[in-house]
């Protein structure tokens, strides 16, 4: 196994001097928390932003001194239906019977105003109607006969925030797992042979299967750093940086489940990588041939976020990739492990890496790589 | 008579629908350089890949010294160094760790390493360059890191694949000096080339290859006859 030990050293010195791939993890570890604190912000602006609501007519007594304190900018316009298309967030015409209000719902403004819109008269409704009540010596519990009390089993605060980290790591998982070992694997495979390397490297007595395990040990080492620098990073912006108005933290059961299918991935993504560069007659080739499969690696952390509520059976935790995505799910959103689903999902991703190392090495053999070139 | 070091019988290739090799056979000695000779396509790339066990023979057989390339592939490539017509070089690397990488993978020993390394060097007159980053060297520097690593498990067998079209004049003569130092040396040195001028000063033996068959084979006083030189000689065979 020494070949192994040299091969994965050597490539580790290259892939470290090679600016490409350092440029690309600085960006994975910089990118995150630039997107996030841009989420972060906007988010932070939506909730306090004042919208305007054009109106005509006379405004109910008090409903103007509530509507001022939700952040509704109240604004007279002649006519508040054309104004909503434009000038105007919410258009409302105030009659002594009823409220017509006007909206696009096309416009994000207009939705939120609306939203405020409706929660102020509900409240405005029912203060009015409790009022009513007791002037004429009427108890207002009258109105809620059953009144509901709600126990949350959880904060809902963190609950928003676990389906955020949900929704957010597994993708950066993927994403960076992939994308952090490809120009590694493809300049160990494409570049070799475009470098005129190749032939020199199979000239010495190493049986090419070392030869072959030790790159793809130093690109899913590429990899895993690549992907713990992105996420790192993007837990350590969101310890610091309130988001959806508390601080998300990562629990350490769910970090080590996200460390141990990193490694997983890592090691069935760089044998597929080091496969296409195999495949690829030089560098360029090697990175057409990766824009596809990474698309259907995405794949299947983006059905999962469309569809939240899924509980698979255990079947589901065969298939590669989607495995992970289910697993780092539950283990964020639960705080829990199945530990039949992630050992299916282990076996799964093992076998999927043994079967990618073996069509590598495969096509490492094959006479075909050489004539290639 | 010792046996030859590297037998070349009968040897048959194809690639694709490409019959590359025909039939070739031919022997290389210790302590001799062989020139393996002809035109572009000739074959002589694919017989050396053959030897040095990158490609295996569709029929026939190669034996160097004393192991079959089919049965003992990586006894084989223990014994043979070889200096590719393309020099790649890992670029990130300086000339002394592209070396050192290729002695490691040749079974040179972690005690031996740094010594081995600083003698072919040394040999090469390499100590100007050796630490830099091989991005930044010559074509001739380049050249040179690709003797050094394909000598630096010190084989018995080295073989030259065009290794001095790309070259100037001095880099060129450094070669050719190299090869008769070799050959000094008590290596078996099989020079591949097109460059007839170039095989007929340094070879002892030669043989033409043309169209994936052998059209001579000989001392290269006999290969040549009566012509006046071997170019002369070859364009008679191969017309």
């Amino acid at each position: 196994m020494k070949a192994l030990g040299i091969v994965f050293r050597k490539e580790m010195r290259e892939i470290l001097r090679d600016r490409r791939t350092l440029i690309a993890i600085g960006l994975a570890a910089l990118a995150t928390p630039i997107v996030l604190i841009v989420i972060s912000q906007v988010t932070a602006k939506t909730a306090t932003q004042a919208y305007t609501v054009g109106y005509s007519g006379d405004i109910p007594v008090g409903l103007d001194t509530l509507l001022t304190a939700t952040a509704l900018k109240l604004e007279r316009v002649s006519d508040p239906a054309a104004a909503a298309k434009k000038e105007v967030d919410l258009g409302v015409v105030f009659q002594p019977t009823q409220i017509d209000e006007y909206y696009d719902p096309s416009r994000q403004g207009a939705q939120i105003a609306d939203t405020r819109l409706q929660t102020v008269l509900g409240q405005y409704d029912a203060a009015k109607a409790a009022a009513a009540l007791r002037e004429k010596g009427i108890d207002p519990a009258l109105l809620n006969p059953i009144p509901l009390k709600v126990h949350p089993l959880s904060s809902p605060v963190k609950a928003a925030g676990n389906a955020f980290l949900s929704f957010f790591l597994p993708y950066i998982l993927i994403t960076m797992v992939f994308t952090g070992g490809l120009s590694a694997a493809l300049d160990a495979t494409a570049g070799e042979r475009e470098k005129k390397t190749l032939e020199a490297l199979l000239l010495t007595p190493s049986p090419r299967s070392r030869i072959l395990l030790g790159k793809i040990l130093a690109v899913t080492t590429i990899s895993l750093i690549s992907a713990v620098a992105a996420i790192g990073s993007m837990l350590l912006t969101l310890w610091q940086l309130p988001l959806l108005g508390t601080r998300v933290t990562l629990s350490p059961l769910a970090a080590a489940v996200m460390v141990w299918l990193a490694v997983l991935l890592a090691a069935s993504f760089s044998s597929l990588t080091l496969a296409l560069g195999t495949l690829a007659k030089n560098f360029r080739q090697g990175q057409a041939f990766s824009t596809p499969l990474y698309f259907i690696t995405i794949f299947p952390a983006s059905i999962i976020l469309f569809i939240p509520n899924f509980n698979p059976n255990l079947a589901y935790y065969l298939i590669p990739i989607f495995n992970a995505v289910l697993v780092l799910r539950d283990a964020i959103v639960q705080n829990s492990v199945a530990w039949p689903a992630l050992g299916v999902t282990t076996a799964s991703l093992v076998a999927t890496a043994l079967t990618c190392w073996y069509a590598t090495l495969r096509l490492f053999t094959r006479e075909t790589l050489l004539i290639r070139s | 008579m010792s046996p030859a070091a590297v037998k070349v019988d009968r040897l048959e290739k194809t690639l694709g629908k490409n019959r590359v090799l025909r039939g070739i056979s031919f022997e290389g000695d210790s302590g001799e350089i062989f020139g393996l000779l002809g035109p572009n396509g000739a074959g002589k790339t694919t017989t050396l890949r053959i030897i040095g066990t990158l490609l295996v023979p569709d029929t026939g057989s190669v034996d160097v010294l004393g192991f079959d390339t089919r049965a003992a592939p990586e006894e084989v490539r223990r014994r043979v160094g070889v200096v590719t017509a393309e020099i790649g070089v890992y670029a990130r690397l300086s000339a002394r760790e592209n070396i050192a990488y290729f002695a490691e993978l040749s079974g040179v020993l972690n005690g031996e390493l740094k010594r081995r390394v600083d003698a072919v060097i040394d040999r090469l007159d390499m100590g100007s360059f050796a630490n830099q980053r091989a991005e930044s060297l010559s074509s001739g520097q380049k050249q040179k890191v690709a003797i050094a690593r394909a000598i630096v498990h010190d084989p018995e067998i080295l073989m030259f694949d065009e290794p001095t079209s790309n070259l100037d004049v001095l880099a060129s003569r450094e070669i050719r000096d190299f090869m008769v130092e070799s050959r000094e040396r008590g290596k078996c040195v099989i020079f591949s080339t097109h460059v007839l001028h170039d095989a007929e000063r340094l070879c002892d033996r030669v043989t033409i290859l043309h169209q994936g068959t052998v059209v001579a084979s000989g001392t290269t006083a006999e290969v040549r006859g009566s012509h006046r030189d071997l170019e002369d000689a070859f364009l008679e065979l191969v017309e």
